[in-house]
């Protein structure tokens, strides 16, 4: 493999294995997360949510993921067919992809416990959010539809004004570490997790991170009240459904770098091979605060939306970063 | 396995080039001149350059190229170019890609070829991570790193200062 040539190499065979299991497990969690947030919302709301499909609704991913298949692959008369395909696809590649970084655990008889551990570390995801914002673009703008365009339009404005901030949130952090590798990271949190001397960073981090998924109270670029759904508004069917895979995938994987660089990744009490049942935990914790969150909070303001993400959140960011530098070079 | 990077690498960086010049539509240059950066990051990979693949992708396909696809995506769709910038523009361009083309082939055929038949340079482990690149750029190159970051702070201070003037201009929103 090209990326894990430097710092030590694991059997070909073994990175096949583990890219199957992590591929196999998130087309296992993301449909019961999808259930999980509609009860949830449910529940906010004083309803019950889903309960008809099996026990408790939980067989409801399974219909809707048979329904959703066996719909007619429409496409608009205005559509230029190719990118219009292409959008779903590049959104779903970049968030499977970026999975193989979040660690699940150490390296355990010579087998690390997460896909790949990259040298560039984060830098990783952040190329790979950089082209999952080419799938939004290519969905919205190959459908040949106002609502479409204006919806890309608004998502590509909103991903890099939050990227920035994103980034240097996590410089407090790495700057702690001293290291990129994120199982190193890890390591460094074995006294205290980062979110304690890191609490602004892990804030910002979060709030950037909702921007990023799309997620209420920033999901502007799919309001429905004014862009009836954004880039999506012309897909049916699977195609549709990918955009809803990857953005519980997005916040999957925004959720498991915040439990890596904030809330000390695998570590907890127990023996070793809870390890992995930690780091779910986590993540799964975070994910309840993104649908937690949708449920509280209205969608802000387009204007609110760009003021605060850089008159606030990228001057907190910077100075986050600037005092953490200092700090880390006098102590 | 690494030949076949190379050349999928390879080809996707020319096709893409090629394409930025060859397609008429802007908006669909600017995909190309982004499968083109990407097919870059790829080769660079294949070098030991991760740093430099992820800030290739970061830099250019995440922030730059994005602002591109806005440029083009609004005010772009026109099939024909609208005026031609500078005159003689048609003649000149043959003229100075030839003299390129010259300059560089002195170049290769100066240097380059004659590693061909070598392993390459050795490449110490480490080389190209981000530790070693932020060593080199903030000691050994710390003045030309600290002036082209002056250079970046007034051209983007120009930039403001530009479009704060046209606001001004035309008070009622443009």
């Amino acid at each position: 493999m090209l990326i894990a040539e430097v710092g030590f190499a694991e059997a070909t065979w073994i990175l096949i294995v583990k890219a199957l299991v992590i591929f196999a497990a998130v087309f296992a969690v993301a449909p019961v997360l999808t259930v999980v947030e509609r009860k949830i919302l449910g529940r906010f709301q004083a309803r019950y949510g889903p309960n008809r499909v099996g026990p408790f609704g939980l067989l409801q991913p399974a219909a809707d993921a048979l329904k959703l298949i066996g719909k007619e692959q429409f496409e608009p008369r205005g559509a230029l067919r190719l990118l219009y395909a292409a959008g779903p696809a590049l959104v779903v590649f970049s968030g499977i992809a970026t999975l193989a970084i979040l660690p699940w655990g150490d390296v355990k008889n010579g087998v690390g416990f997460y896909g790949i551990d990259v040298s560039i570390g984060v830098l990783y995801f952040f190329a790979f959010g950089g082209l999952s914002f080419y799938g939004l673009l290519l969905g919205g703008w190959a459908s040949g539809s106002k609502y479409s365009f204006l919806g890309a339009m608004r998502s590509a404005a909103q991903l890099i004004s939050y990227e920035i901030s994103m980034a240097l949130a996590l410089f407090g952090a790495i700057l702690m570490a001293g290291t990129l590798s994120l199982t190193e990271i890890v390591h460094a949190q074995d006294d205290v997790w980062f979110v304690v001397p890191q609490f602004l960073g892990f804030l910002i981090f979060m709030v950037a991170g909702f921007a990023e998924a799309n997620r209420a109270p920033f999901d502007l670029p799919e309001a429905d009240a004014e862009l009836v759904a954004g880039y999506q508004t012309e897909y049916g069917g699977m195609r549709w459904g990918s955009f809803m895979l990857a953005e519980y995938l997005e916040m999957f994987v925004i959720s498991g770098i915040a439990a890596t660089f904030f809330l000390g990744g695998w570590k907890g009490p127990g023996p070793g091979f809870l390890d992995p049942i930690w780091m779910l935990a986590k993540i799964l914790g975070l994910m309840f605060l993104f649908f937690w969150v949708r449920a509280t909070l209205p969608r802000v303001r387009y204007d609110q939306l760009m003021s605060f993400g850089w008159k606030v959140l990228l001057p907190l960011a910077t100075l986050n970063a600037l005092v953490t530098a200092v700090l880390v070079t006098v102590l | 396995m690494e030949a076949l990077a190379f050349f999928v690498g390879a080809i996707g960086a020319l096709g893409g080039a090629i394409a930025v010049i060859a397609l008429r539509n802007p908006f669909y240059s600017v995909l190309a001149l982004v499968v083109h950066l990407v097919s870059l990051a790829a080769l660079f990979l294949l070098l030991n350059a991760e740093f430099l693949a992820a800030a290739q992708i970061v830099v250019y396909a995440g922030a730059v190229m994005v602002l591109y696809v806005f440029v083009s995506a609004y005010v772009g769709g026109s099939e024909e170019p609208i005026w031609e910038p500078i005159p003689g523009q048609r003649f000149l361009a043959p003229l100075l890609a030839g003299a390129l083309f010259v300059e560089i082939s002195i170049a290769v055929l100066g240097t380059a070829l004659t590693t061909l038949e070598g392993d390459g340079p050795d490449v110490r482990l480490g080389f190209g991570s981000p530790a070693s690149i932020g060593e080199l750029l903030l000691e050994r190159y710390l003045i030309a790193f600290e002036a082209a970051s002056l250079l970046l702070l007034v051209a983007a201070v120009g930039a403001v200062v530009l479009a704060a003037r046209k606001r001004r201009e035309a008070p009622h929103g443009a």
